[in-house]
Formats: C-alpha cells, sequence, structure tokens
C-alpha cells in the first residue's frame, strides 16, 4: 500500500470586535506597543474579566456560516501554563464546553464537492506579542485579550489541494460574515495544520507544522511534510510527535520542539465567569444581521457580465467589493474592470486601501460613465489617477487642468487620420501589404497630431475603417 | 483627647452635625489608639492621605442622611486602594503599590469614610491566625500570647481595640468571622456575589467575599448597605438595593431555627457548647423554636474546601511571576526566573497551598478530586437549602474554641484548618454568615454564628440584634 496523508487543520481566527473579550481595552492592530491595553489585559493583581457581549454574537455568526452546532450552554475553562505572553498564566478559553461543534465547509476541488467537517470551534483570548532580540524580550500587550475563536477540523483531509481549497472558503466565508478580517499577514488569521502520512488502515504519527504564513504555503507545507516523512519511514526511521514551523525562503519545515507527553494544562472552570445560556431567540436574532454572503455576490458579478476571473478577483479583495456594494446603479463591468485594474495597481504601489483616498461615490459614477461613453480613455483615467485619489477636485475640473480634452467628434478626428495617411504613404503600403505592426505606428502618429486629445479607442476604429477602405 | 472613637457611630454622627467635632479629631484619634498600642494590626497606615481627605471634608455640609461621613476604616491588605502599598503581607507584593480602587472602595470613598490604612493577614489571605504574614504577626487585644485569628486577623484588632470602629475583611472560608470569633466583635460574610470582587486579590474565586467587621450589628449593617451595589465589573455580582438594617427590632419569637447536630458535636470543645447552649436556652425562653437537624454532607466541607480553594488559588497566584509587577529576582533564564522570584516570594504556607493546588488539578486529578468536589459541593448547598425550607435561620459556633497561643499551630497546618470546620459551609454554598460574641472563657472573647438562606442577610441582623441585646456584653478590650 501506498503512503497516504492525513491532515487537520486548526485556524486561529481574531473577531472584529470594538474591545478585547474580557475587558473595555480597544482591539486594534497596528496601534503603537502596549497603548491599548489595561490593567486587565496586564493581569493585574485583584482584575476579574467581564465578557463581551459582541464577541459571542460574532462567534455565534461563526458557527452559522461554517454550520455548527451552538451549545446553548456554555462555559470558560482555565489553561494554566506560564509564560511571559501570558500575563495571568492562565489562559481564559473553552475546554470543555466549546461554542460550536459539528460543522462543516463545503469546498470545490474541481467540480468534486466535499465536506471538510469541523470537529469544533472554542472562543479564547490571544496572549500579547513578543518580540525577540538577541538580549531580550519585549512584550506587546495590545494583544492580550483580544477575542479569537479557534476552529479545528476532524482529520478527513486528504490533500494540499484540499487543504488550501478549505482554507481559502473558510476566510470567505468568515470575511463575509464580518466575523473577522482574515489577515494572515497581520495574524488574524493563524494557520497549523497536522500531518500524518501511513500505508495501513491506522493513522501514522501527527507532526505539526505552526503558525504557517500563508495558505499557498500551508500547501506547500503539507507537500513537504508528506515527502519528508516518507522518506525517514522508508529510512526505517520512527517518526516522534513534534512540532514544526516552515521556512517559507528554503520552502522547508523546521524542528521547533519534540511533544512531552501530556502537557498538563491543569484545566479548570473559570469561576470568574458564570455559565452563558444562549437563547434561540438570541441565537435567531445575530444570525439575521449576519451580512450578505459572498455566494450572493458572486451571483450578481455574473449576472453582470464581469469574467469568472475577475468575479474570484472581486470575491477576493473584500474591500473593493463591498466599495461596490456602496453602488446601486452603477455598470458593474467596466467599474470592475476599473476597479481590480489601475486602482487597485494605484493602491498596491502607495499602500493605501480604497477608504485611504479620495474617490467618492460622485467621482467613481462620473468616471464609469466618461469610459462607458468614451468621453475619456483608459489611458485618460491613468494620467489622472493620482488626482482623482488624491485631490477634491471634480473629475471634469482635474480633466480640464490636465488639459485632456477627448475629441469625439468625429469629422475632427477623421481629418486628422487622413492627413497622417497622406504624410506615410509607405507606412500605409505596408499596413495593406499585411504588416500589422504598421497599424501601431500610425495609430501612434495620430495620437501625436492630435496631442493624445482624441479617443484613442474611436480613432483606432476609425483609423481601421479608413485604411480597409483603401483595400 | 477625647475618646469619641468608644462612642456609637450614630452618636459621632451627631457630634459632627452639630460641629462639635470634626473628621480630623476622629482620624488623630484612630492614629493615636495604633500608635498607642503595638498590636502590629496594620502594614500600611495612610497619615497623609487620612488628614488629607479629613480636612476636605471640613468644607462639606455633613449630610443627615450619610451616617458614614467621616467616620475611619481599616481596609484589609488584599483589597486595591488607588496609591497605597497592596502587599496581600507578602514579600512578593512587598513594594507593589496600586494603581486602582477595587470597587468596594470606590464606594466607600463615596459615602466619605476615610481609609486610615491597610491591614495586617495572613499572606495571601491563606490561613486561620495572621502567622503567616511576612510581616509582624498582629497581636490579639485581649491577650497578647494570644492569636488574633485569621485571615483578617488585623481588621478585626484594628476595630476590637478601638482604632477604628469598622474595618473590611475577607472571607474564604471563614476569614472574616473566625476573628471577628477571636476578638469580640461583629464579623459578616455576605452572599457570595452581594459585594463586588473587582479589587479583591483573588485567593480562591468561587469562595471569597468581602464583608463588613464592626463592634456591633446595627453598625455591620450600616456599612454592609454602603459597599453593596452590583458591578458590572465582577460578573458574578448581582443587583442588590437592601436596606439591612429594616429588620433590626422586629419580633423574633416566631422564628424556627436549625442547629445542626454536627456543629454541637466533640469537634467543638465542651466550654464553647456551655456558652452556646446558654444562649439557645435564652431564645427558647422567648419563644423561637430551636431543632437540632442532621445535613448531608456537612462533614465534608473541610476537605471540599482545601480541594476547591487549593485548586483555584494555585491559578489565581500563577500571575505573580516577576514579569510586570512585584518582586523580580535577579535570573539568567526565564525558568530561574520564575523559580526564583516565586520561591523567594512566597511565604511556606503560600507555597504548599499552590503545590497542592496543582497537584489537585493535575491531568486525571482535576476529574477525580475537584470535579467530584464541585458536584459534593452542589449536593452540600442543596441539603442546606433544605433546611431553609423549614427554619428561618441556623445557628452554631464560629469557631471550635477561643483564641490559642501564638505559634502552636504554625507547624500544623491541618490543625488550623480544623479550627474553621464550622465556617466553610457557608461559603461552600455562597451563603450569608455573620459572627457575633456570645461570650467569654476564661477573659477571652466567643463568637456564634447566624447562618442564612441566600439574600438573606436582613434576618440575620434582624435575629443578631435581638441576641446581642438579650446578652449584653458589651465587650471591651481592658475593661
Amino acid at each position: 500500500m501506498e503512503y497516504k496523508k492525513t491532515i487537520g487543520i486548526e485556524v486561529h481566527v481574531e473577531l472584529k470586535t470594538k474591545e478585547k473579550l474580557f475587558s473595555p481595552s480597544i482591539n486594534s492592530y497596528g496601534s503603537l506597543a502596549n497603548t491599548n491595553c489595561n490593567i486587565i489585559d496586564l493581569g493585574y493583581p485583584g482584575v476579574l474579566p467581564t465578557l463581551n457581549q459582541e464577541a459571542i454574537d460574532l462567534a455565534i455568526r461563526a458557527c452559522s456560516v461554517l454550520n455548527c452546532k451552538i451549545r446553548k450552554k456554555m462555559h470558560f475553562d482555565r489553561k494554566n501554563y506560564f509564560y511571559p505572553d501570558n500575563p495571568k498564566n492562565f489562559q481564559i478559553t473553552q475546554e470543555r464546553t466549546p461554542i460550536g461543534y459539528d460543522g462543516y465547509v463545503e469546498i470545490d476541488d474541481d467540480g468534486v464537492k466535499k465536506k471538510i467537517e469541523i470537529l469544533e470551534m472554542h472562543i479564547e483570548e490571544d496572549t500579547c506579542k513578543s518580540i525577540h532580540s538577541k538580549e531580550r524580550t519585549l512584550l506587546d500587550f495590545n494583544r492580550a485579550g483580544v477575542p479569537l475563536v479557534e476552529i479545528v477540523t476532524k482529520p478527513c483531509i486528504k490533500t494540499s489541494k484540499e487543504a488550501t481549497l478549505y482554507l481559502e472558503k473558510l476566510r470567505e466565508l468568515l470575511l463575509y460574515a464580518g466575523v473577522s478580517d482574515c489577515k494572515i499577514e497581520e495574524g488574524s488569521m493563524r494557520c497549523d495544520a497536522n500531518i500524518s502520512i501511513s500505508n495501513t488502515d491506522s493513522l501514522g504519527v501527527k507532526i505539526e507544522v505552526k503558525n504557517i504564513g500563508s495558505i499557498t504555503n500551508v500547501g506547500l507545507a503539507i507537500d513537504y511534510e508528506g515527502i519528508r516523512q516518507e522518506k525517514l519511514l522508508q529510512e526505517g526511521k520512527t517518526l516522534k510527535e513534534e512540532t514544526r514551523r516552515y521556512d517559507a525562503k528554503l520552502g522547508k519545515t523546521i524542528l521547533m520542539r519534540v511533544k512531552e507527553t501530556g502537557n498538563d494544562y491543569r484545566y479548570f472552570p473559570e469561576p470568574d465567569i458564570p455559565y452563558l445560556i444562549l437563547t434561540d431567540e438570541k441565537i435567531k436574532e445575530v444570525e439575521g444581521n449576519i451580512p450578505t454572503s459572498s455566494s450572493i455576490r458572486r451571483e450578481k458579478y455574473l449576472k453582470a457580465g464581469i469574467s469568472l476571473v475577475n468575479v474570484e478577483k472581486l470575491i477576493a479583495n473584500k474591500d473593493l467589493s463591498d466599495y461596490l456594494e456602496e453602488f446601486t446603479n452603477i455598470n458593474l463591468k467596466t467599474a470592475s474592470n476599473l476597479l481590480l485594474g489601475d486602482i487597485q495597481a494605484y493602491l498596491n504601489k502607495t499602500n493605501k486601501t480604497i477608504k485611504d483616498t479620495n474617490l467618492t461615490k460622485e467621482k467613481m459614477l462620473q468616471i464609469v460613465e466618461k469610459l462607458d461613453t468614451n468621453v475619456i480613455s483608459n489611458k485618460n483615467f491613468k494620467d489622472i489617477i493620482e488626482d482623482v485619489m488624491e485631490t477634491d477636485k471634480s473629475v471634469s475640473d482635474i480633466l480640464e487642468l490636465k488639459g485632456i480634452k477627448n475629441v469625439v467628434d468625429n469629422e475632427m478626428v477623421l481629418d486628422i487620420i487622413n492627413k497622417v495617411i497622406k504624410e506615410q504613404e509607405k507606412v500605409v503600403k505596408d499596413y495593406l501589404d499585411g504588416n500589422d505592426r504598421s497599424l501601431k505606428f500610425l495609430m501612434g502618429q495620430v495620437m501625436k497630431e492630435s496631442k493624445g486629445s482624441v479617443n484613442p479607442k474611436l480613432a483606432n476604429d476609425l483609423l481601421i475603417e479608413t485604411l480597409n477602405s483603401k483595400k | 483627647m477625647n475618646n469619641y472613637l468608644d462612642l456609637s457611630v450614630v452618636e459621632i454622627h451627631d457630634l459632627l452635625l452639630q460641629g462639635k467635632i470634626k473628621p480630623i479629631d476622629l482620624v488623630e484619634e484612630s492614629f493615636k489608639r495604633l500608635n498607642d498600642n503595638e498590636l502590629n494590626a496594620f502594614i500600611t497606615i495612610d497619615y497623609e492621605g487620612a488628614r488629607k481627605k479629613a480636612l476636605e471634608l471640613e468644607d462639606m455640609e455633613v449630610p443627615k442622611d450619610n451616617i458614614l461621613f467621616g467616620i475611619p476604616i481599616a481596609i484589609k491588605d488584599n483589597i486595591m486602594v488607588s496609591n497605597l502599598k497592596c502587599t496581600c503581607a507578602s514579600h512578593i507584593l512587598e513594594n507593589f503599590i496600586s494603581i486602582y480602587d477595587a470597587s468596594v472602595i470606590t464606594l466607600i470613598k463615596n459615602v466619605n469614610m476615610i481609609i486610615i490604612g491597610k491591614t495586617n493577614m495572613d499572606e495571601f489571605a491563606m490561613g486561620s491566625t495572621s502567622e503567616t504574614s511576612y510581616f509582624k504577626t498582629p497581636i490579639n487585644p485581649w491577650n497578647k500570647n494570644k492569636v488574633p485569628g485569621g485571615s483578617s486577623g488585623g481588621s478585626a484588632v484594628a476595630v476590637a481595640a478601638g482604632i477604628t470602629p469598622f474595618s473590611l475583611g475577607s472571607d474564604t472560608g471563614g476569614s472574616i468571622r473566625q476573628p471577628a470569633s477571636f476578638n469580640g466583635i461583629v464579623g459578616m460574610k455576605p452572599t457570595y456575589g452581594r459585594v463586588s470582587r473587582f479589587g479583591l486579590v483573588a485567593f480562591a474565586s468561587s469562595l471569597d467575599q468581602i464583608g463588613p467587621m464592626t463592634r456591633n450589628v446595627y453598625e455591620n449593617a450600616l456599612l454592609l448597605n454602603a459597599i453593596c451595589k452590583k458591578d458590572t465589573k465582577d460578573l458574578t455580582s448581582f443587583e442588590t438595593n437592601e436596606d439591612f438594617t429594616k429588620l433590626i427590632g422586629k419580633d423574633v419569637k416566631n422564628m424556627k431555627i436549625a442547629v445542626p447536630n454536627y456543629f454541637v458535636s466533640e469537634v467543638v470543645e465542651k466550654e464553647v457548647l456551655d456558652v452556646f447552649n446558654n444562649v439557645l436556652n435564652k431564645l427558647r425562653e422567648k419563644g423561637l423554636t430551636i431543632d437540632y437537624v442532621d445535613v448531608n454532607h456537612i462533614d465534608k466541607a473541610p476537605i471540599l474546601y482545601q480541594i476547591i480553594a487549593m485548586g483555584e488559588a494555585s491559578s489565581n497566584l500563577a500571575r505573580f511571576d516577576g514579569i510586570r509587577y512585584g518582586l523580580k529576582e535577579e535570573a539568567n533564564t526565564l525558568e530561574d526566573l520564575y523559580k526564583k522570584t516565586r520561591s523567594e516570594g512566597f511565604g511556606v504556607e503560600v507555597k504548599r497551598r499552590i503545590m497542592v493546588g496543582s497537584y489537585i488539578l493535575s491531568g486525571e486529578n482535576a476529574k477525580i478530586y475537584y470535579n467530584k468536589a464541585l458536584q459534593i459541593r452542589d449536593d452540600l448547598k442543596k441539603s442546606f437549602e433544605n433546611i431553609y425550607k423549614e427554619y428561618d435561620l441556623i445557628l452554631a459556633p464560629t469557631s471550635s474554641r477561643p483564641a490559642y497561643d501564638v505559634g502552636l499551630h504554625k507547624d500544623n497546618p491541618l490543625r488550623s484548618f480544623m479550627d474553621d470546620i464550622l465556617v466553610m459551609h457557608a461559603n461552600m454554598g455562597g451563603f450569608p454568615s455573620m459572627s457575633l460574641p456570645m461570650g467569654k472563657i476564661s477573659g477571652l472573647p466567643i463568637g456564634m454564628q447566624i447562618m442564612g438562606n441566600m439574600l438573606d442577610e436582613a434576618k440575620i441582623y434582624q435575629l443578631g440584634s435581638f441576641i446581642e441585646k438579650e446578652l449584653n456584653l458589651n465587650l471591651k478590650v481592658g475593661e
């Protein structure tokens, strides 16, 4: 029998709440170190936890979109272990009564649908962030107490492809339900993979690869582990349970620690937080507030004639998709081309989000309309994008200031074309002889002659028409 | 100097209202009494803060309806008062200065009581004699060779010695009531959740409760009035808005009283039982019904206490690691830092309880011990609730004997536990229970406790006040 992989995935997702899980400190990313923490987050003597209802609501949402059953009566537990990033030296989590259980995420593996089963989902607090340097370790308590849900699959994943499809789908579901930002690079989504291989019916030795930096790397880490473990087994070596990390630069997993037998966390029920009862009404109310799912948007985009590739790009870029949702009456196809093309390039270049720019709804509508009616060209937009994004000026003002006047008058364009054809007799002949590259040159001359003021698409069409009439 | 602090707080309040005395007079008298007796009742004395507050109050009109205005109070040193040290009588927090007020302290400050200082106690409230304090052991003002009880020993001594009419203690397994008994004062452990625990350094979270310690029953109810308020910072606190003095003076002769047989069995010394039976006889004479009853699981309280309190304590005290605050020992590695700081910082009894607690929660033990203990605790609670279906209140001695010699049980922690054999039940069930003096044995005061059903503090005060009046003991140190 050949070796087969068995994979289980654990994902930590930070809940997008205003405040922390057990204290009123602000839950934010990227603030100055140790500015968003209070005595509760710091584990001061005498402090007690409160419970952030918004976190419970978001966890219910997560249960709902992941098809989990929801526990109606639950409590929290203390997980006791000493580490400097764990301010109380216990973490408040849910060991015995996870809020969600028995769920699934459906993936589509080249047309084959498969349910990836979710064993359980529990709520817990994040630790603080340790920044290690040679001589010392610095602690940033901004992250301490940020609400997390940990989502654990059953060991039912067979391939790296299934694993990455599951993670992409999971990310999309949670992102669109407003549960989390799911930004792996900022740590608001963290993936661990448990990989074992076996050539018998029983499971092999479980190797955990922790905190993998991207969904793609989860796939690579799984494949690497499969090969590494198989090689060791074929050499007659025995595997030990261990924790590894994936080094993306080396394309290898690296040993962190061998698992000691029976890690003793001395779990017991958190006495400072009473049992939490979730009524059916409460669950219904929360579920009623879940924002539009990605599948509804997907359908809408396809209907509007957006290409399949662009639909997926839009769904994957929720900021842009959300922006598009603000419009009720816009040409989705033109708008999505614009957003995924020049606008995204601009945002990437300037490291901004669309909300950071001055691209108001009105401006966006005007631009799309001008593009659709050939008043401006895509090239024109490239020329003015910085002004559109960075100033308060209207689109018309910007066009005027830049001296961009798109000539739409066919007669005027034809005059220019005819002038160019007359001047470039030799090139015209080349074109008529079948040299397509000559067209590009002629078009360049037209644009040069018009000082860029004609609509290139229109000019191109007219040029071809005129030339063809000479055939 | 006048002895204003020997007057009742109502009388003191009248003098303040009439302008005959000022809060500063009371504060100076407190400090004088504190310094005249070397009782080691305080760990921190806030001369500057108390005097400043007293002078500030001079600018205010004395409010007629606030009897507690300007009255000195002592606070157990495991309750946070901002800008004052909060040591928990431990080396590990010896120099820890609080940066916030416990919720009860906010309430104390709202009624303009004056905090004199922080009182001595067993280290992290672990002990029954206050001898586990890192600092000098507080002294029983009735007999300096005797222990003051614990863990709220300093708070009890402060009131018994007349330093302050009021103090706050905390009670996890009798820590308010037992020292109240040993010092001849009144101490109430309220219903769990009645007083916010926010700002009380946790020992055993599911058992801890802050309560008032006073010279008499009425004043105890007054202080409880001031410190009860639902607190959004403590999820176990509940809505509470009640005048606990409301039943004081009301007829008690129709009350039905239960006395559990176990509480009057051989676990209690004969002299104590004699004094207790004397009280029961007086109550019978006044027409109260008194029945002896059996209560399921009543003998299991000490073992449940050991498991639950130590399990929780081992987790609660994990935060003292030298990283963010408190004692920090020099070390080269992280493990060394933990080891050295905690070895140096904690005393023997605290370390013993952390070790036992960690063992109890380890691996399979959590199921064998901790979970099992929680089940029996539920059963115990139910058996008490069954008693309260038929009876108004339960009476028992508070301690099995009066205060004993200093050093007697320092090396025998189990014997100390057995002293608390009568008081742990209230913590296990979350019930309110109050100790009040019932007499003297060989010159030492001894207390009895009145236990009630959940939320029945007012009824406890009603009977307590009646007994106080009937016995008319007027215990006073030195008289």
